[in-house]
């Protein structure tokens, strides 16, 4: 189990170090000058001679593999930069903004799972039923509908007409638990019916494959009941798929976060890349790309962790080599 | 095309395309109005008669915008997914013919930009190449091509040792005829799929682009720049949202149901 951890979290090494070359490559291709964007705004008139310094101090003067290495390095001891808008460290900038991701993230992410597990076994153990049939269409329905339809509906019917929930905003759960989740369900909700409607779909798949194998009929046979024969043997072999597709749609989840956050303007990571993008705040944006694929890497690594302890297979095929 | 014609979904997937295609196509024919005309005295009008979906702030008729946005999001759709098909299935062919180190590196720069989100990927793209609609199809299509590489190379991978192309190879068939007129062919099924499925997902992130400010500009009526700009009125105009985003929604449920019919009808046993 050990010799897995290790052997999968060296392999995410160089596909992080090809995506920083990516990042810090798309950057350098960005128009405009990045120390007269850095100097804009200045209320006295700055010279060459500062902006030569400027340059210096910055190392854009150096070949652009030593820029590389630079701020690599930087990155790596967390010196992210300074945001030409708010001249913040951009750390700090990240760090105010992830407890709002997360929240509305997580929580769509346990919606999605509460909501299409089931619905996926109801659908499987009832093959051309009715109920199959509606999972069906569902499921369909569901991965098409765009987060502003879905987004829309809320907050005209719950928000403005019902005036159950807040059309918008953020509230820390360290300071108001309770509005921190009223606040959080709609934009939870956009997020989770999207994935949910996937996970559905994998879980019928996968349930409707395991539970025409061998060992199920003999378990049947033996007189076991349905719900201990799904409980018990075919649950376990089926949810494998869809922990897989969890972890792959980890990534669809921060983009969707990007639209969801401008929809019910939550402060988080999503919305901070729309803002620094239009704003044209490339350390900013260079940072936060970064940080969420980081994120992503980080999160599908724990998803391969939970997927070996669930498969034993797994585990045993890296200790034969 | 019997077993595409036998899945109800598929079907109504194929109506729900036709129909979009129809309303762009034919736009100008069906509707009275322009997109892009204003009618001061008809501000925020609720659906009526004259306007069956209303009204925008400055008066426009929707469901004309709607249909002219119907025709961008197609060409968009389309095109995105056309660049991505030319520039992933020759690298996928390539790295699944030659393999060795050259597959390595291919599959790491594949994975690299895989594990960017796609929406945060095409953003960071736009951002480089400039707002618009025709930097937002690069953007689109930069970001879908590692999937067409890996279906394909996946594809070749398990072909390549098939009767039919040993025996090409053994009579001393050059390596591009070998990929063109024996791997290429048999790799097109799931790409006509995957493309079907992929139009859909460009047509969503188009519009999300257009929705932040970095897709299509206004005036030109585009559905995300419309939802954006509705968004302002939702609670005494919601169909100025509403209207433009259900037409989100119809148009990737069309593609992704003809997609899924033609997963099956191409392959019965990937089974959905």
């Amino acid at each position: 189990m050990t010799q897995y951890l290790i052997k999968r979290c060296l392999s995410t090494i160089p596909v992080m170090l090809l995506t920083t070359v990516i990042v810090f490559g798309l950057m350098r291709l960005l128009p405009g000058d990045p120390i007269l964007l850095l100097v804009e705004g200045a209320q006295t008139e700055i010279s060459d001679e500062t902006i030569a310094r400027l340059r210096t101090m910055h190392g854009l003067d150096e070949p652009i593999y030593v820029q590389y290495t630079i701020w690599l390095k930087n990155m790596l001891s967390g010196d992210l930069g300074w945001s030409f808008q708010t001249n913040q460290r951009v750390w700090d900038i990240i760090r105010g903004r992830i407890l709002p991701t997360v929240q509305i993230g997580l929580l769509g992410w346990i919606m999605a799972i509460i909501l299409g597990i089931p619905l996926g076994l109801l659908a499987a153990t009832s093959p051309g039923s009715w109920r199959d049939w509606l999972s069906t269409a569902g499921s369909l329905i569901g991965a098409a509908m765009p987060y502003f339809l879905i987004g829309g509906l809320l907050i005209y019917v719950v928000a403005l007409r019902l005036r159950w929930l807040p059309a918008s905003g953020f509230v820390s759960p360290f300071d108001n638990p309770v509005e921190s989740l009223k606040a959080s369900i709609m934009p939870a909700i956009t997020l989770g019916i999207g994935l949910a409607a996937i996970v559905m779909r994998q879980t019928r798949s996968s349930f409707l494959e395991v539970l025409q194998q061998g060992y199920i009929r003999t378990a049947r046979a033996k007189g076991l009941s349905r719900h201990k024969v799904i409980i018990s043997h075919a649950f376990k072999n089926a949810i494998l798929p869809v922990v897989t597709i969890l972890g792959i749609e980890l990534g669809a989840l921060f983009s969707g976060a990007v639209i969801t956050e401008t929809i019910f303007a939550v402060p988080g990571i999503g919305r901070l890349l729309v803002d620094s993008i239009l704003a044209r705040d490339y350390p900013t944006i260079q940072a936060v790309v970064l940080f969420i694929t980081l994120a992503v890497v980080v999160a599908n690594l724990l998803v391969d962790i939970a997927y070996s302890v669930l498969d034993p297979r797994i585990r045993q095929s890296v200790s034969y080599g | 095309m019997k077993r595409l014609f036998r899945n109800r979904f598929a079907i109504v997937g194929l109506l729900l395309v036709t129909m979009e295609v129809f309303l762009a196509v034919f736009a100008s024919v069906i509707t009275p109005y322009e997109p892009n005309v204003m009618d001061y005295k008809a501000l925020l009008q609720n659906p009526n008669t004259e306007h069956l979906l209303g009204t925008d702030e400055l008066g426009r008729d929707i469901l004309t915008r709607m249909m002219y946005g119907a025709r961008l999001s197609l060409t968009v759709g389309t095109t995105a997914v056309l660049i991505a098909v030319c520039l992933g299935v020759p690298f996928g062919l390539i790295s699944g013919y030659v393999g060795g180190v050259f597959d390595e590196i291919m599959m790491r720069v594949v994975d690299s930009i895989m594990a960017l989100p796609a929406l945060v990927l095409a953003l960071t793209i736009s951002a480089v190449l400039g707002s618009g609609l025709v930097n937002a199809t690069i953007a689109i299509a930069v970001v879908t091509a590692p999937t067409y590489t890996r279906l394909v190379r996946g594809q070749v991978l398990a072909i390549k040792q098939n009767d039919y192309v040993v025996a090409a190879q053994s009579i001393g068939a050059p390596t591009w005829r070998v990929l063109v007129r024996h791997l290429l062919p048999n790799t097109l099924s799931p790409v006509i799929v995957q493309a079907s499925l992929g139009i859909g997902f460009a047509i969503i992130l188009e519009s999300s682009m257009s929705f932040i400010g970095l897709g299509a500009m206004p005036p030109t009526p585009s559905w995300g720049n419309m939802v954006q700009i509705g968004f302002q009125f939702l609670e005494i105009a919601p169909w100025c949202v509403l209207a433009p985003a259900t037409a989100i929604f119809l148009a990737v449920l069309g593609f992704n149901m003809l997609g899924d019919g033609l997963r099956d009808a191409l392959d019965p046993q990937s089974g959905t």
